[in-house]
């Protein structure tokens, strides 16, 4: 747990240290690629918690959705259906909280807390 | 040996056996499971610190697209394009004011250069007058024969004078310069000017107005005439387009100051 703590944190620095900035064009499809990869992540966690976890499908699912995320915001662009970006948007946010719930329940039950 | 013991000994090797196989079994479990660990916190520390780092170059992108002109309100538009035309014409004003400073200041220095033209011009004359430098010009030069030496420094003196008369503007005995402070001496014949002798033949150049000069000298009872009695004394007034008179030698200024007006 300290390690993905530590890497998270490594992460952040590398981004402040590379000064890198996201041009303005790109801004919505790295924002939903972004919350894509905090749901895959989550999901991750959430799975190793269960003793479920399989490397090969974190991976594949950390790119897939990451790139669809992506490319559905771009389809949206094209299609002239802007808000398309939002179903995105809409439905990792809800991943999102799911799985930081079931996260905390299994680190709740883990640590005896229940 | 009997048979039971034999039975006995051979049951507890058969514990023993399937209890190392036992443990061998587990621990490769646990060299898998801790293998296995590891693989699963590379892969999730990767995704977040890739989760990490977009996170940041995302947040400085919206940072920088949010200061930007399209993100703002109608009504900041409104104050930024006020202030931005506000400004525009404080500029405007700034460069007018400007305009008129650089006119003026070249103004000034026409004003100026005229002024040091003129300095310039009268420091020319004034250097001539006072024989610094050399001049060229108009005049007439006048021959003087002297085979017996009877002329005297006095009679230059009177040349001079009458010819200074004249209006002439520069002048010169056998090229030497007379300035403000130069003096003719000698005697016997033999005729002194800053530290030059000459004797027996003498060309005075003057510069001017070559007929006003020839008359200075020439006028009946003048100075020509007179000298023309000495004996032996030949004198020849020639009229000359281009005349050149060299400069004195530097005037040493040592015992007195310049004096200003009203001291």
């Amino acid at each position: 747990m300290l390690a993905l703590v530590l890497a998270l944190a490594l992460g952040v620095t590398l981004g402040l240290l590379t000064n890198v900035s996201v041009p303005a064009a790109w801004l919505t499809y790295l924002g939903v690629a972004v919350l894509a990869a905090i749901d895959a992540c989550l999901g991750g966690i959430k799975a190793s918690l269960e003793q479920t976890f399989d490397d090969k499908v974190f991976v594949s699912g950390f790119l897939t959705n990451t790139l669809m995320a992506a490319f559905i915001v771009f389809v949206g662009d094209r299609i002239g259906v802007r808000e398309l970006y939002l179903a995105a948007v809409v439905a990792f946010g809800l991943r999102v909280f799911e799985n930081l719930g079931t996260v905390r329940r299994l680190l709740f039950s883990r640590w005896g807390w229940e | 040996m009997g048979g039971a013991p034999d039975r006995a000994g051979r049951g507890t090797l058969v514990h023993l056996k399937d209890e190392s196989l036992r443990r061998l079994h587990a621990s490769e479990k646990a060299v898998e499971r801790s293998f296995h660990e590891a693989r699963l916190t590379a892969s999730l520390a990767v995704g977040l610190l890739l989760v990490g780092f977009l996170l940041v170059a995302q947040m400085r992108g919206t940072a920088t697209f949010s200061q930007s002109l399209e993100r703002q309100s109608d009504q900041n538009l409104a104050i930024i394009i006020q202030q931005t035309a506000a400004e525009n014409n404080a500029l405007r004003n700034e460069v007018v004011r400007l305009q008129v400073r650089l006119l003026e200041a070249g103004q000034a220095t026409e004003d100026r250069t005229q002024l040091l033209n003129e300095a310039a011009r009268e420091l020319n004359s004034v250097s001539v007058v006072a024989g610094l430098e050399a001049a060229a010009g108009p005049g007439v030069t006048v021959v003087l024969s002297d085979p017996e030496r009877v002329l005297l420094p006095q009679d230059f003196v009177r040349i001079v004078h009458e010819l200074r008369a004249g209006g002439a503007e520069a002048l010169a005995v056998n090229g030497v310069r007379v300035s403000a402070t130069s003096g003719f001496s000698g005697g016997d014949g033999r005729i002194v000017l800053e530290g030059s002798e000459f004797s027996r033949r003498f060309e005075v150049d003057a510069l001017g107005e070559p007929g006003n000069l020839a008359q200075a000298l020439e006028l009946p009872g003048g100075l020509k005439s007179t000298l023309a009695t000495f004996p032996g004394v030949e004198v020849e007034i020639v009229k000359k387009d281009q005349l050149r008179v060299p400069a004195a030698k530097r005037i040493g200024f040592v015992h007195g100051t310049p004096v200003e007006d009203g001291q």
